[in-house]
């Protein structure tokens, strides 16, 4: 497609892009994107919650209009859900079908040991790709035209699955039991990788993936992302409302606000028409920037404080 | 340009990132991809392939600006330098000469100052100098000579990289090899022809000549402190990081009592690391397969989409539990800095030991673990030691109280460490509250700093502990709580 070789020609024409999406990133997630694409690794993306991991994948998908193939880790994840699985009941179904005509299919066999050798000319059909299931590993592997897989959220699922991985994520291939290796078509997918860190990733799976960290970002990218995403904001309320989660970021909280909540609350203000902000507003909206009613208590006494240093800046 | 890549990956392996050969293709490949022109490009792509974790990702920032300031800043900086020496010169000059100036050419500002010096010190070498004048200069012949008459820096920095890759200057360990090193890239650089030229030209009758031997003299000073500057850097960059191993290795070893002050910072960090690795090896929760217990539930659940035929067997499995630890610390002033390196390590375990309660006492026993849930590490080990150290030491009240408190609490998975030096001031040893908890509990641990020989001598009571309880260690070094917090993991999984 040449479509995705103009996009990924350079870094600043996918930065460019991204933003067209309404994604703003910095070199760095541009510069992995683009090294996901010429080296054909897959991405593995930390930080905090909310800073626009999974986002990250699905503006990719969007951008070079491939599928978004999604698999959710959580503990208890296996093959059968990941990779394939056998549709039993269709391999039932046909046992029986195949119970009936037995008769015919061995009408003329002579003994038993050409009885078998027919017999064994079905055997294999049951385990072949008719009747598999593909799930979201063998899916994207599957995909003509290449595609987005995105395994999110990876450090949920059990030491084992992690280790099932590793062929996909470094061979691009799956290997079956039954039917033997299967390998990506002629476009491998363009895989990314997400976790919160609940645990640390083994080495095996990081040797194998690009790693990239997205932290908290600074001013100016947050201004740029809540212009992106809510453009409706009027640019001193945008203004002030970055600065005072700056501000809040370098509190002790239990939870910080993550990009996401600054966007949900740049949504609120919107609906509420609000032009400025001032301290019983903040308090009334608290809630949608903090999680944890610990954090809306300890925050409660600053709050006027914080408004105001906002408002100046 | 691949040995650059490998040099720069040794070093961050030097600086503690964890980097495999794999990596270091990986590396390669995106570097082909990537080239070397763009710095920032090439540092966002190097930021994705070496490094893994945050805490590496800053290790590598820092890594990679020192690593690639030489080439960047020698182009810039010198001639600035030399810029500012030269107008310093002319004024110094100002009043003698009036010529020279800015648009002479570099040499004939630098004879001016040789004659600017020669008027003001009269160190004994310069005094020998004899007065040239100005004047045509010879045409130096060996290769360096030539370089440094051309002033050309950016070969001349070159030339110099690659002397020190000859000489292997990445292996430099202390200090003192410093001039070694330095010697050893300028011989590589051609030294011994430089100086045969020199002195030969000095010799001859030729003015020309002379000035030559007078110039190139001035730049082999000048170069030799471009050498030292550059062995000062990279000693900075590979020799720093095996002089904290090794004096890592050392603490690691060293008795804990005897750790100064200033090196507490480190020790956190060895604890840190010690304990990072303990819990990667441990963290993973095992399960046991009760095989022939049929889990019928799970099985129905899932043959269900099989018409309900049942083949795939689904079978009981339990978890094991985290181990439950209990620590009683001794936090009198002979054992107090066991004790603070002893609740550092079980809490920084935390990922893998989250039920850590912990226990002081010197006369009465009190339980700290909420101070621990309440403020970081530090200072809930430096509020400890303040408010239940001191005082004189009683065992037999503190398993009284101790029993008093949580012997409810204790059950077949818990394990009990007492940390302390069991010198009972000759009070009642109580030592029958001990086997209780022994019977009641999975394992009790005692871990005692002095050395074996002086458990029993003076007040100290170990033998009369030591029926009752699993394991009496000596414990007085970082490696000897490593290897007990392991054997604490390795037997509860």
């Amino acid at each position: 497609m040449t479509d995705i070789n103009q996009l990924t020609e350079s870094v600043d024409s996918l930065k460019d892009n991204f933003e067209l999406h309404k994604y703003i990133c910095s070199n760095q997630i541009a510069t992995a994107v683009y090294l996901a694409y010429h080296l054909r690794k897959p991405v593995l993306i930390e930080g905090p919650p909310g800073v626009g991991k999974t986002e990250l994948a699905k503006t990719t998908a969007d951008m070079f209009q491939l599928p978004l193939i999604r698999l959710q880790c959580y503990e208890g994840l296996d093959e059968a859900k990941a990779i394939y699985e056998w549709k039993y009941g269709k391999q039932l179904l046909y046992t029986q079908v195949l119970k009936e005509t037995l008769d015919e299919v061995l009408q003329g066999a002579q003994g038993f040991k050409e009885s078998v050798t027919r017999l064994h000319e079905f055997g294999d059909i049951f385990f072949s790709e008719e009747f598999m299931e593909p799930r979201p590993l063998l899916k994207a592997l599957q995909e003509e035209d290449g595609c987005v897989l995105l395994i999110d959220e990876v450090d949920k699922s059990d030491h084992e699955f992690e280790s099932l991985l590793l062929e996909i994520l470094s061979d691009y291939q799956v290997s079956i039991p039954e039917i033997g290796t299967v390998k990506a078509r002629a476009e491998p997918p363009i895989v990314f990788l997400t976790s919160n860190n609940t645990r640390e990733i083994s080495d095996a799976l990081k040797r194998r993936c690009l790693h990239l960290y997205i932290p908290f970002p600074d001013v100016e990218l947050e201004q740029k992302i809540i212009h992106a995403r809510v453009p409706e904001i009027p640019p001193k309320l945008r203004h002030q409302l970055v600065s005072f989660i700056q501000e809040l970021r370098d509190l002790d909280l239990k939870k910080v606000p993550a990009i996401s909540e600054t966007i949900d609350w740049a949504r609120t203000l919107l609906l509420l028409h609000t032009e400025t902000l001032d301290p019983d507003l903040v308090r009334d909206t608290l809630n949608v920037i903090l999680k944890f009613q610990e954090d809306i208590d300890n925050i409660d006494k600053e709050i006027p404080s914080l408004t105001h240093n906002a408002i100046k800046n | 340009m691949e040995r650059t890549l490998t040099s720069f990956i040794a070093t961050l392996r030097n600086a503690e990132v964890r980097i495999s050969p794999a990596e270091t293709l990986d590396a390669m490949n995106a570097v082909e991809l990537t080239g070397y022109r763009d710095r920032e490009f090439l540092k966002n792509t190097l930021a994705l392939v070496l490094p893994k974790t945050a805490d590496e990702k800053e290790t590598f920032e820092n890594t990679f600006d020192r690593f690639f300031r030489f080439e960047d800043v020698s182009g810039d900086r010198n001639p600035l330098e030399s810029v500012a020496e030269e107008d310093g010169e002319e004024q110094e000059e100002g009043e003698g000469q009036g010529t020279g100036g800015r648009a002479g050419s570099k040499l004939e500002t630098d004879q001016n100052r040789k004659k600017g010096k020669n008027r003001f010190s009269s160190a004994s070498d310069e005094a020998e100098e004899e007065e040239l004048g100005e004047g045509e200069v010879a045409e130096a012949q060996t290769r360096l000579g030539k370089l440094l008459m051309q002033d050309s820096r950016v070969e001349l920095s070159v030339e110099m990289a690659e002397a020190a890759k000859v000489v292997k200057l990445e292996e430099i360990q202390v200090f003192t090899q410093k001039g070694l090193y330095t010697r050893r890239i300028m011989e590589q650089m051609g030294l011994s022809d430089l100086l045969k030229e020199i002195q030969e030209n000095k010799k001859s009758f030729s003015l020309p000549h002379r000035r030559l031997s007078q110039e190139l003299k001035k730049r082999h000073d000048w170069l030799r402190e471009q050498v030292r500057d550059y062995v000062e850097k990279q000693f900075l960059l590979h020799a720093d990081a095996s002089g904290t191993r090794l004096r890592e290795e050392l603490l690691r070893k060293v008795k804990l009592s005897n750790i100064e002050h200033r090196n507490f910072r480190l020790v956190q960090e060895i604890v840190y690391r010690m304990s990072k690795k303990l819990i990667t090896m441990y963290s993973r929760r095992k399960k046991i397969f009760k095989r022939g217990a049929l889990n019928v539930p799970r099985t129905l659940r899932h043959n269900m989409q099989y018409d309900g035929h049942i083949f795939n067997l689904q079978w009981k499995s339990v978890k094991i539990d985290r181990p439950k630890v209990f620590a009683i610390c001794d936090v009198s002033g002979s054992v107090a800095n066991y004790a603070r390196f002893m609740l550092m390590f079980l809490y920084s375990l935390e990922a893998v030991m989250p039920k850590v309660r912990a226990f002081a006492f010197s006369s009465d026993l009190a339980e700290v673990t909420e101070l621990f849930e309440r403020n970081n590490l530090e200072d809930a080990i430096s509020k400890t030691l303040h408010e239940y150290g001191g005082g004189s030491t009683d065992y037999g009240q503190a398993l009284v109280d101790f029993k008093k408190k949580c012997l409810d609490d204790i059950d077949n998975r818990t394990t009990i460490i007492i940390l302390g030096d069991a010198r009972n001031n000759y009070g009642d040893c109580k030592q029958e509250i001990l086997q209780e908890l022994y019977t009641r509990s999975k394992r009790v641990i005692w871990l005692n700093p002095e050395s074996r020989n002086t458990w029993n001598v003076g007040d100290a009571e170990m033998r009369k502990y030591t029926p009752y309880v699993h394991q009496a260690e000596e414990c007085n070094s970082l490696t000897h709580i490593e290897r007990t917090v392991s054997n604490l993991l390795k037997y509860t999984q």
